[in-house]
Order: C-alpha cells, then structure tokens, then sequence
C-alpha cells in the first residue's frame, strides 16, 4: 500500500514531461504530415562514440548513425528487395567469375572542399583501404582479394581482385566503402579519425569525443541516391548527434523534447516512448545475430562438447522475452533472418536442458561439489568478453548465466570498454565473445568465419573454408544461397558460433519527424528527414 | 572510575593512559533514551553485520537467480523491496551484497588506517627530515581529489571488489597520517614518555608501548567515521562498472543497474539507495558518539 504515494508522485512527474513533449510538437503527430518543410536541427541522442569519425573505420551503430551522412556510396541497396541501385555509380558490370567490375560514375559530383569525385578518387579510396590498421576491418574484408584499381576514364574506373568477390557489389552500397576525398584518404587512420571530408549530404562541423558531432547541411549536394525521394540538398540544417550514455536520460529527454530522436530503445522504455506519442519504428538488423562466439584456439573453445551444451542451455525465448523489444526474434540460424541467402537451422538451436547435460556428461564434466561442473580438476568456467554498447547487453548476459548455471556451466561475465574491442578482436585474448555484425550480405559469414581472413576466433582451416570461399565466387543467386545454407548447417552442427538473438534495431523518434529512413542495414538515411515546425 | 576518562578541559590537556571502565547500566539506559537516533543506528548497523556475516537468516533465496515471468513486480508481500529486470528479488539481493560491499569498505578502511597511521606515527615521533619528506607525500595525496585518485589507481590496478577496495583506502591515507602525526606529536612530550626515555627504554618499545595506544583514540575514531565514507566511495566505484562483475550484488552496481528503469521501476534504485544512505548515516552517527558524547553526559 505504501507504494501508492510514490506511484502518484511518479505519474505526476512523467505528465509533466509528457505535457512538455506535446508543447514541443506532439499534436503534429495526428495531422498529416504535409509537404516537406525545410529548416531545423536535429538532436538525435546515441549512446557510445566509437572514437572515430572516419565512415570507414567505425563499425558502431552509434557512431554510424551519424557518419553515413557524410560520405556517399557508390550503390545503394533497396531495403526492400535488397537489390542494389544507382548512387554515385550510375551502372556497373562484372565479369562472369566476378573477379573484375567496371562502375561508371555520374560526373560533375565533387566533395564538400570543392575537389571532384572522379574515377582517381575512388581508386585513392580504394588503394588506401588495404593499409587500414584494426579499425578498418569492415571495409577490408569487402575489398577482400584487391589487386587495384584501373582508371579508365574520368567517370570509369575498373576494379579487380586476385579471386572471386561477390560480395563486394553489397559492400559498396555500405558506409565503410563511402569515398572520402583523395586528401583526406591519404592522411594517416588516426588523423581521419579526428576529421573527414566525404561528398554527403552533410559535412563535419565539430567532433567532441564522447560529448557530441554535430553537422551541417552542404550547400550545392548534386549527388543522392536513386532511391533518395527528393534531389537538391538535404532539408535539416543540421544535425546534432549527442552523446547520452544513460538510457533513462535518453528516453527522458526525448519524452521532454530536449532531443528528437534516440538509439537503443529497451524494452522498459518502450511503454513510457508509446505513451507519450513517439514513433518506435523498428528493423531487424541483417547480419550476424547476437550470440556467443569461442575461441577456437583455447582450450573451451576446442571442445565441441562444452560449445552444444551452452546452445542446448540456452532458453533464447526467455531471452527475448524478458529483455528486449516487441519486435525482436530470437536467432534461428548464425544469419539473421533478414540476411540474403539465410536458412533456417533452429531444429539444432533449441533449449533443452537434460540434451546439455548428457552431452557434459559424456564428455566427462562432471558435476563438482559447488554445481559447477569439473574435468580433470579444471572447472567449466568460462570467460565471455563483452562490451557495453547495448543497454541490453547486461541483462541478456546476466539471464544467460542463469540459464547455463542450470546445467553446471558457470559463465564468467568480463566487461571491456568498446574503444578496446578491435585490439581484443586481433590479439585473440578472450575466451568467448558476445557480439554481432550487422550486413546485408551472407559474405559476413566469411570475413567473420574464414580461417583465411582476419579470423578473429582463430578457426582452424577446414571444408568450411572452402564453402566459404565458394559462396563468395557464385554469381547465381540460388546457387549462392544453397552454399550459404551448407554453411549455415556446417556453423550450427559444429556449433562454431552459438546465436542468440536477432538485433532489432527500434528507434525513437518525435511525432515530428518526418522521413528518418532504414536503409538496407538497418542504419538511418537522414537525407530525406524533416522536421515539421510548430 | 569514569572520573579517570574525563579530561581537563583546559588548554593543554595532559594525556592520561588509557584505563579500562565498566559501564553503568543505569547511565546506559538513560543514555540511550535520550538519543533514539543513535538505538537506531545501532540496529542498523547490527543488522547490516547479519547481512554480511549470515545473509541466509534474512534472505534465503539466491541473489543471482530470477523468474523473469515475476520481472519488474513492485515492493510487495512477497517482494519487500520488489523484483529486478530479472525477477530476482531486490530484496535478497541487497541483503546478499551487504557483505560483499562490507568486505570492501573494512579492507578499505584497513588499509588506510594501517598505511596512514604508521606514515603518521613514524612523521610524529621521528620528526626531522622524514617528517618534512613523509608530510609532503601526504600533501600530494590531499591535492588531488580522492575520487579521481581511486579511479587512477582502479585503472592502474584493474576491476575487481577487493582493488575497488585497496584503492578507495589508498585515497584516504592522508587524513589518518594527518591526525596520527598531531596526536603522536602531542603524545611524545607526555611525562610518561619521557619517563621512558629516562629509564632508558628503547625507542621502539616507547614507540609501541607508551605511544602508540595513547595516540589510537582520536584515529579509531576517524576510521569509524571514515567507514561510511568508504561505503559511499565503494559504492560510487561499483556503480560506475569498477566492482565485482555481474551477477554481484554490490551496493552501488544495484543502483546502477536500476537507472535505466528509473521511469518504470523506482525501486530498483531506490531501495538499494536508501541502504547505502541509511548505513552511512547509521555509521556517522555512532563514530559522533564515541567521539565523547558519553563522556560528556552525565
């Protein structure tokens, strides 16, 4: 009973920051939303900075929201159909085994300090990535195989790899392959992280490390996409993108109508955003699903019994329920869902807690006197690396420890800052890591998986390499797909990685915003976007 | 026999060995009556000692385990202090952090009190140059802030409840040579003292016999006092991801872990909150009274 007072006291203050979020815009929400009306800032509220503004060193939701704005892709991929469409390519061709493609690009397009963007730019672009340190891990796996660039003409260049590479049509519909001047490409990694100029819609004005980027709108943008809905330049002025690590803080402000829009909505806040009149559109993110990947090179991770019986210990539905949005999935295969080429594998992925412990048993960890299971005097306990770049990261995490606690696996949780997490991707210093990779392509399975590439779980060379290597070559999409599905069964036997959940991404947006777009990745096109004013 | 406590109040007070008293129950009572503040702090803190040493009398569920169909259910019957994101009930696992939090403030306080008071009995009784070269240590230590200090020294040291622990003591070393050094100074020019001297006692034996008891008293004192401030530092640390990793209920991660639920689930952070505030005041209170309230009732 005691509750009562709190409760009301509670309701009292979120009406007033309800109230407040109606003064900033709210009734516009039942109008139609009219013409575009150009004008206005937008305040979009991220939760981490990545370090870095360079487009093609960040691989962080948070930091991508904001960076996709300054660079133009060569492609861009319908979000729809995932087919790929015209950018600053105009057309473009391949060779039968996919080892050469020649673009031809639409002229007159120059970056935000005047010099063109023409076929030697994009060559510059392309022959800096190889040399890319850890940070460029993204957009060296998609020009995996890069021989170099031939400039043919002016608005022609022609790219070859010294093997097939299909997937590098899809790469370059993403921000990692955004050409950045010819200037800027030549600086070292560490000055483009301070400042990039690109051709965007949108150019830097200000990067103040885990505080705030803000950009502003260029004057005379001559290149959107084909599947942009209005040419000439963007309509906001600019775009504030701030750093609020709190998630109550986020979800506050946007109620407040202190910002406009904010990432990582968890399911606690999506009752309160609904309430007060925000938008929630959601996307499942393709790629890579949350989930836990070993180590193959220690010890647990050597072991197939240990990695079956955390899947089989896993109960994803309790995961998805309890902790994330409405729209969420649980994984059904080491592809999302919305991936190109994905297979249903979840007869292999289920929860099944007797099936976990029969196959520790049989491999000979038995249950020790504190529940945790023993092998040969050593504990089953094991380390999984994580970062906080998700605000529900710790309670999946927690709830999964009680999960397989249940069968005698005692997870150990290690939290390690997200500025770290390429340096432990390539020193292999961790046991398990938690994480996912958000592509349009199957080909994420290879850059992750392939013992060949930056082999990030150390994967000892096996078949599964050549399959990888297979999909990568086919041209033919049935053909493509019915590889990637021998893979994704090859991944899931073996459990070789151990998906969990599917990434939605739900943003929260203001009643009066207006055309903040998903793109094929599940990032945000801000070109379109406006703001209606009050 | 009390009259033997009671010190001069004049302006150079003589220290007197300490003596061993039997307390009159009548004057106990009394006392006590006067102060309900202080019976409350009492309980409190004897509370907080069963938490710590024998959580399973008040909460013999498991702190890490939760039935998320039962998650974010407010304090009730069932739950006093509600459910966590988890379902895992607050309650247990407050009660369960207690000694975990407990554990880190006494190592903390330990360590400040060892460090300190030996930097501040060996400044005060060797004088000279160790006592310029020991004191400018220590004023570098008060220069910089004790938060930012720990945090230097957490980064240096890694995560974990026990480093959480040996830095938060490390920070507050200085206050204890301080106080340490003034009453050592006063202490060594006793009679007693120099009696000692006289009678050819060695210096460490003077050291440890006459000296160091007589000038404990104020130092025992400032560590009970800096119990509640190591509390609210360990808690601080813990919050900001620096403690024992999860499922550990320790205070202060409890209450970060409920900010992202602040507009759903008060409870989250603010029962775990009012603990750590109720213990701290309860701590506070009791360090006053032993700096000669009960000397000075009558």
């Amino acid at each position: 009973m005691t509750v009562r007072p709190f409760r009301r006291a509670l309701a009292a203050v979120l009406g007033a920051g309800l109230l407040a979020g109606c003064g900033a815009g709210g009734a516009a929400a039942a109008a139609p939303a009219g013409p575009p009306q150009p004008g206005g800032t937008l305040r979009f509220a991220v939760s981490s900075d990545q370090g870095c503004v360079d487009p093609q060193q960040v691989g962080s939701n948070d930091s991508i929201y904001s960076l996709r704005q300054l660079v133009d892709s060569l492609t861009d991929q319908d979000p729809e159909t995932g087919e790929l469409k015209p950018w600053l390519a105009t057309s473009w061709t391949s060779n039968p085994d996919a080892t050469s493609y020649t673009f031809r690009l639409k002229s007159g397009v120059t970056f935000s300090d005047g010099t063109p963007l023409d076929a030697a730019a994009v060559k510059a672009n392309f022959d800096r990535i190889p040399q890319l340190g850890a940070r460029g891990t993204l957009p060296k796996g998609y020009l995996a195989g890069y021989v170099g660039s031939t400039v043919l003409s002016p608005t022609e260049i022609k790219v070859d790899f010294d093997r097939p590479n299909v997937q590098f049509l899809q790469g370059t519909s993403t921000h990692s392959l955004g050409i950045i001047s010819p200037a800027s490409a030549a600086l070292s990694d560490d000055e483009r992280c301070a400042k990039v100029i690109g051709s965007g819609p949108f150019v830097l004005e200000s990067y103040t490390k885990n505080s705030s980027i803000v950009l502003s709108r260029r004057t005379g943008y001559t290149s959107p996409s084909s599947l942009a809905e209005h040419t000439g330049d963007a309509y906001l002025d600019r775009l504030e993108f701030r750093i609020v690590p709190e998630s109550g803080v986020r979800v506050g402000s946007l109620i407040a109508g202190e910002v406009d829009a904010i990432g990582n909505i968890g399911q606690q806040d999506e009752a309160p955003l609904a309430g007060a009149g925000i938008q929630l559109p959601a996307r499942a993110n393709p790629g890579l699903p949350f989930g836990i990947t070993f180590n193959l090179s220690r010890p647990f991770g050597a072991d197939p019994a240990i990695r079956e019986a955390l899947s089989w210990a896993i109960d994803r539905d309790e995961v998805v329920s309890a902790v994330y949005t409405s729209a969420t999935k649980p994984a059904t295969a080491p592809l999302a869902s919305s991936t190109p080429g994905y297979a249903d594998q979840s007869a292999l992925l289920g929860h099944d807690q007797a099936k976990a412990a029969a196959v520790l048993d049989a491999a000979g960890w038995l249950p020790g006197p504190d529940g945790v299971r023993v092998k040969d005097g050593r504990p089953l306990r094991i380390e999984l690396t994580w970062f906080n770049n998700a605000g529900s990261n710790k309670p999946t995490l927690e709830l999964l420890q009680q999960q397989v606690r249940r069968v005698g696996i005692d997870l150990q949780l290690r939290e390690r800052p997200i500025s770290d997490a390429s340096v432990i991707q390539q020193s292999g210093e961790f046991d398990a890591l938690w994480g996912n990779l958000t592509r349009a392509d199957p080909d994420i399975l290879r850059s992750s998986y392939s013992s060949k590439g930056a082999n990030t779980y150390r994967f000892p060379a096996s078949p599964l390499d050549d399959l990888l290597a297979e999909q990568a070559a086919q041209s033919d999409e049935d053909q493509r797909s019915a590889t990637v599905a021998k893979i994704l069964t090859n991944l899931t036997e073996n459990y070789l990685t151990i998906p969990v959940v599917e990434l939605t991404t739900t943003l929260g947006v203001a009643a009066n915003v207006h055309g903040l777009k998903y793109d094929a990745s599940s990032r945000i096109q801000l070109y379109d976007t406006w703001k209606s004013q009050a | 026999m009390t009259e033997l406590l009671e010190r001069p109040q004049s302006a150079l007070p003589e220290p007197v060995p300490v003596q061993v008293t039997r307390p009159d129950r009548g004057k106990l009572l009394r006392f006590l009556g006067h102060r309900p503040g202080l019976v409350l702090s009492l309980l409190m803190v004897a509370f907080v000692l069963v938490a710590a040493f024998a959580p399973g009398l008040l909460a013999p569920g498991d702190p890490g385990v939760g039935d998320t169909a039962e998650r974010l259910q407010p304090p009730s019957p069932a739950h006093i202090f509600g459910t966590d994101y988890l379902g895992r009930d607050v309650w247990t696992r407050v009660v369960h952090g207690a000694s975990l939090s407990l554990q880190a403030t006494v190592i903390a306080v330990a360590v400040a009190l060892v460090i300190g008071g030996l930097i501040g009995l060996l400044a005060g009784f060797v004088r000279g140059w160790l006592d310029d070269l020991l004191m400018r240590v220590v004023d570098v230590l008060l220069a910089i802030p004790a938060v930012l200090l720990s945090l230097a020294l957490i980064t240096a040291l890694g995560y974990g409840t026990v480093k959480v622990a040996i830095a938060v003591g490390v920070a507050s070393v200085a206050s204890f040579a301080r106080v340490m050094r003034a009453e050592t100074l006063r202490v060594r020019q006793a009679t007693y003292v120099e009696a000692a001297y006289a009678v050819g006692t060695r210096w460490y034996v003077t050291l440890w016999r006459h000296v160091l008891p007589n000038a404990a008293g104020p130092v025992a004192v400032l560590a009970v006092l800096e119990f509640g401030l190591a509390i609210l530092a360990v808690s601080a640390l813990s919050f900001l991801g620096y403690g024992a990793p999860p499922p550990a209920p320790e205070w202060g991660s409890l209450v970060a872990e409920g900010r992202n639920y602040l507009a759903v689930a008060w409870w989250l952070c603010a029962l775990p909150g009012l603990t750590i505030a109720a213990t701290v005041l309860a701590v506070n209170r009791i360090s006053r009274a032993l700096d000669g309230e009960w000397r000075r009732f009558r």
